[in-house]
């Protein structure tokens, strides 16, 4: 008979050796695969996508610029550079580095990936919203072209990915960029959030924690060198200048916006009613759908009917019908506040 | 109870109109072979589609008081008028309008099936809900019959639906049933074949937005597609697929397909396995 | 189709694309707002509803009692309670008559029968008594529970009462990152895994579905009642003095039932936390009006969709373990049949994880029906210990009527409390029947998620009986 303080240690080590291989965001597969991520191929696509945002936003780009978005040494930086010259994907002069027909047909292709896959990651997937561009960042390397459009069908060929850039076209079409950066926005003017850039990722975060969203309404109320201070949603922002930077809206005229603030359908107690005013953009893909099948569109009334015993979920009366919402999705249904 | 009293009095009156002549009634099962024209069975779940469904073609499909409980069998047949039917049941749908497999399966075979009368069965007592998806099927067929199910329901709770207005707002026979006590369905096959055979046109109703935008987009977008496939009845359709990004639709349209719609008549099955390949 | 036209097309698609991009992404919610002003309009045209709410509806006095938070879940357990007792008791009877006739009276006369006609020992033993013996069990233990159990429950369903149930569920439900419909799903799963798994269908949301297929494995089906029962009875009941035995054993079945649960729920969590993030979530239930259920009708449909299509599944995969059964313990090689040698060889092992041999080859060969495992174990452990006068041969599954004589018999096979207790433990957490298997095949379509259901439940359940093993060794010694 084998010993059983033995075989309960031998057991125990069994279970964390799996655990350290296993464990999501650090175990030892998860890190194995982001060692490999750094190839030659990687750094060529991701140099080619960083000049190109640079052209579409108007920006010269430089060598160290190329190294500094890709973290890499000066003089890796240049390496790259070189091997792209020689790919005729790009060009260098006095002013900086830009791009060939083909580097940006090149260049798009990865966009093109990346943002169908975050689009993807939103609406199809349980992913949290602070993954996608991580997920995006390293899948872009590994899906062909035909893969990709086979996505794009499934998914519905979309033109926007989740934070509200265009996704281009499988010829390479994109629209002109629209909108200003949130710092331009003048005290008391109204506006609506169309973009907010994930890179790099540690403001993205912040903005997120925030819960600012693509489609938010936002209203300018204090803009300094120190902080922008506004209302989104009806509810107070503060962000330093450095980071409004990263967040582009378009202005909105008076009369479409929301006056005051609006209360969210969680807030009816049993037996009350009130008017959908609209879904909060934060509730994607199946989910918005599904409400909107429902009969969940602005101007349908809604009455909360009665609690579960847990008091979540509630049921609700929508167009005849008794639809049990929990309170995460009710959250994100407004109604008007009268 | 009155309902069916007063049709028994009915059928005695007309013993050789058509429309109450029950043996002129033939439940075909799944036995179906040659037919004269195909029917199909769309509707939000729950909404008793498959006790219609049962009633029709004497399948017995288990039904239950759940949302989209049917999966398996989908076809049938009847004859009436010795003219034969198959009835085909689409997935039970709230919209055709998303990105589910079953929604696309529905609307692919409406549109490309081409069935002769698409009956949309809906829950009298969630009328406007259910109308959602009527007003979506009107905008892909001119050929289709509301079948205003679980009328009794509706009787319980006082509500009253006025099925001429209702047939004239929207432009298709509006019909009255209890399905689960056989009550109107008389009256639903004989719309079916009134629509099937031509005696009664439809002029469907065509929703209207309110949104100048979408309007201006679906509106140039629509005159396109008349100018280049001037056959297809449903070009506004058509235009809010394309918005939409239906792949189906823009294959139909890349390849010019979309103009040959009315030779195609894809089947069910075929439009299954397209769906799922993609 | 001419060159211009194939032109044309192009045009349309990018026009379609521009104007996509200059409405921006609320196209689909503007247009989902217009169809519905629209059918507002048309239906405030046609339909009349009483203005005044009646003061006293049905569906609305039924739910407050329903959801009520003091008599909600009394009444749910109460109604869950008499269903399980109506098909226990129940089905006692009408087993008993179908085991009497199939097993006691048939399986002789084919028997004779067989050697009347002159067919070669092996064939007979092959078709009648590892076929037909393994068919006839599957038929007498499923049908009557299963014919007694789905119409009860289809009942409940047509009648409106479940999704209230899923309704009051969802809250504990939804902390395990699954639909509050699992609790139907598992309730199903009580009385069998695959319609547990088929029940799923109704849950419409993709990534609480997979789950509640995935862990419906650990609601303790109709299959694995007996064995609980009768290993609870001879091992914990044996364990405690007499007046409390009953008491005792019964509380460890239904302890079992109850850590099946709770596993389904914590195996829910983490599903939903990391394999399962790829898939979509969407939740909405509908609580559909109350409507008087068509009695007749039900009992129909639920014997013929339900009962019959699982029985006949279930004994389509029995009657190939029967012949294994009986083709294992009957060829030898070298003097020893090969259930021997097997049984000798992974012994060791499994006294690791406190099991035996003779109880993993009645695992792994009973895969297709739970139900004849404590027949098959019965039938080798005689077969290994060379007991004389008990069984009726080689290969032939059998029971007995007394618990003691259970007892004599797996005792000689050197079963000690330790592996009752492990053997309910992988009872409760070993791969689901073949039956099972093949049905997540079917409604998952993926083979991916037919493996981890299958796998996940026996990994963990050799976890399990491994650390209880050897804490129990290291606590009362062997």
């Amino acid at each position: 008979m084998v010993d059983p303080l033995a075989s309960l240690i031998v057991g125990f080590i069994i279970i964390l050796f799996l655990i350290w291989v296993y464990l999501p965001r650090k175990g030892l597969l998860v890190r194995l695969k982001r060692s490999k991520k750094n190839t030659h191929r990687v750094l060529i696509e991701d140099s080619l996508k960083h000049l190109y945002n640079c052209e579409y936003n108007g920006i010269n780009c430089t060598l160290n610029s190329v190294a500094g978005n890709l973290s890499i040494s000066a003089d890796e930086a240049s390496k790259v550079v070189k091997k792209l010259e020689e790919l005729e994907l790009i060009t260098s002069h006095e002013r900086g580095i830009s791009l060939t027909p083909e580097g940006r047909a090149y260049a798009l292709r990865i966009i093109r990936t990346h943002r169908l896959w975050e689009k993807y990651l939103a609406d199809e997937t349980s992913v949290g919203e602070e993954d996608w561009h991580i997920a995006a960042e390293e899948i872009e390397h590994h899906i062909t072209p035909a893969q990709a459009d086979a996505l794009a069908a499934q998914i519905g060929n979309p033109v926007f990915d989740p934070h509200g850039d265009p996704i281009p076209s499988a010829k390479g079409d994109l629209p002109v960029k629209k909108g200003n950066v949130l710092n331009t926005l003048k005290m008391g003017e109204f506006a609506r959030i169309i973009h907010i850039e994930d890179e790099p990722h540690a403001i993205y975060s912040q903005l997120v924690a925030a819960g600012l969203y693509p489609g938010m309404q936002v209203r300018m109320m204090e803009s300094s060198k120190d902080r922008i201070k506004f209302l989104a949603n009806g509810e107070e922002v503060v962000l330093a200048p450095l980071f409004a930077k990263n967040v582009t809206i378009t202005p909105i005229k008076n009369e479409t916006t929301v006056k005051g603030k609006f209360k969210s359908l969680s807030s009816l107690s049993v037996g009350e009613k009130g008017i959908v005013l609209g879904i909060s953009k934060r509730c994607r893909g199946q989910q918005r759908r599904r409400l909107m099948d429902l009969g969940v569109v602005p101007g349908t009334e809604i009455e909360a009917e009665m609690k579960s015993i847990g008091g979540d979920p509630v049921a609700y009366r929508i167009r005849g019908a008794s639809i049990a919402l929990r309170k995460n999705q009710a959250d994100k249904i407004y109604l008007i506040n009268e | 109870m009155n309902n069916r009293m007063m049709k028994m009095i009915d059928a005695n009156k007309c013993t050789a109109c058509p429309v109450h002549n029950v043996g002129n009634l033939k439940k075909l099962g799944i036995n179906m072979k040659n037919y004269d024209y195909v029917v199909a069975l769309a509707g939000n779940p729950n909404t008793g589609k498959s006790t219609v469904f049962n009633n029709l073609t004497g399948l017995k499909q288990h039904t239950g008081n759940w949302p989209g409980k049917t999966v398996t069998r989908a076809e049938g047949g009847f004859e009436y008028n010795s003219s034969k039917f198959k009835l085909v049941d689409l997935p039970g749908t709230y919209s055709l309008l998303s990105t589910s497999t079953d929604e696309q399966v529905a609307r692919d075979f409406i549109l490309f099936g081409q069935p002769d009368v698409t009956v949309v069965v809906v829950d009298s007592t969630r009328l406007e809900r259910n109308l959602n998806l009527v007003l979506q099927v009107l905008e892909i067929t001119d050929r289709a019959v509301l079948c205003l199910n679980l009328m009794d329901e509706a009787k319980r709770n006082n509500i009253k639906i006025d099925e001429r207005q209702l047939t004239k707002d929207l432009g298709i026979p509006v019909i009255p049933t209890e399905a689960r006590q056989s009550v109107g369905m008389q009256d639903l096959i004989n719309a079916i074949f009134e629509v099937a055979s031509g005696k009664f046109v439809c002029k469907p109703y065509r929703f209207k937005s309110k949104s100048k935008e979408l309007n201006y987009a679906i509106e140039k977008l629509s005159q396109e597609i008349k100018e280049a496939f001037p056959d297809i009845p449903n070009a506004t359709w058509v235009a809010l697929r394309l918005l939409e990004g239906d792949q189906s639709i823009i294959e139909a349209v890349g390849t010019g397909e979309l103009g040959n719609i009315k030779q195609v008549n894809t089947s069910l099955e075929e439009i299954k396995l397209k769906v799922e390949s993609i | 189709m001419n060159k211009t036209n194939g032109h044309n097309n192009e045009a349309i698609l990018s026009l379609a694309n521009n104007l996509r991009w200059e409405i921006g992404e609320s196209f689909h919610d503007k247009l989902m707002e217009s169809i519905f002003a629209n059918a507002t309009t048309i239906a405030q045209k046609s339909v009349t509803t009483p203005i005044e709410k009646p003061t006293f509806s049905f569906d609305r006095a039924l739910d407050r009692i329903v959801t009520s938070p003091v008599l909600g879940f009394p009444m749910m357990f109460l109604i869950l309670a008499v269903i399980f007792w109506l098909t226990i008791e129940g089905a006692n009877v009408p087993s008993a008559m179908l085991a009497s006739l199939l097993i006691d009276t048939f399986h002789p006369i084919l028997k004779d029968f067989s050697l009347t006609i002159g067919l070669p020992w092996w064939l007979g033993g092959v078709l009648i008594d590892g076929a037909y013996l393994a068919g006839a069990w599957v038929i007498s233990v499923m049908l009557p529970p299963m014919a007694i159990f789905f119409p009860l429950f289809t009942l409940l369903e047509d009648f409106g009462y479940l999704p209230r149930v899923a309704f009051n569920m969802d809250n504990l439900y939804r902390r395990a990152g699954a639909h509050g419909k699992q609790a139907l799903t598992m309730a199903m799963g009580f009385g069998c895994n695959a319609a547990g798994v088929v029940a799923a269908r109704v849950i419409d949301s993709p990534r609480e579905r997979i789950i509640a297929i995935i862990t419906n494995n650990f609601s303790l089906c109709n299959g694995r009642w007996p064995t609980q029962i009768l290993i609870a009875t001879i091992f914990i009941g044996g364990a405690v003095p007499a007046h409390l035995a009953g008491l005792v054993s019964a509380g460890a079945v239904v302890g079992i039932a109850v850590l099946g649960i709770v596993f389904s729920l914590v195996v829910s969590w983490a599903l939903s936390r990391t394999v399962l993030k790829g898939e979509a979530s969407a939740f909405s239930l509908e609580l559909p009006p109350y409507r008087p259920p068509r009695v007749l009708r039900t009992l129909y449909t639920s014997l013929i969709d339900r009962t019959l299509i699982v029985l006949w599944r279930a004994v389509i995969f029995a009657i190939p373990a029967g012949i294994v059964i009986w083709l294992v313990s009957n060829i030898t090689v070298g003097g020893e049949s090969i259930a021997e040698i097997f049984i000798n060889w992974v012994d060791p092992v499994s006294l690791i994880i406190g099991l035996n041999g003779v109880i993993i080859l009645a695992y792994i060969i009973a895969i297709p029906a739970n139900e004849i495992v404590i027949p098959t174990i019965l039938m080798l452990t005689v077969l290994v210990t060379s007991m004389a006068g008990v069984g009726s041969g080689d290969g032939v599954m059998f029971e007995l009527d007394s618990v003691t004589a259970t007892e004599d018999i797996l005792m000689a096979g050197g079963w000690t409390l330790l592996t009752g207790i492990n053997l309910m433990l992988f009872s409760l957490l070993h791969n689901p029947c073949s039956t099972t298997i093949y049905t997540i095949y079917r409604e998952t379509k993926s083979v991916k998620w037919t493996v981890v259901s299958t796998l996940l439940p026996v990994v963990m359940g050799i976890a399990v009986c491994f650390f209880l093993t050897q804490i129990w060794r290291l606590v009362v010694g062997n």
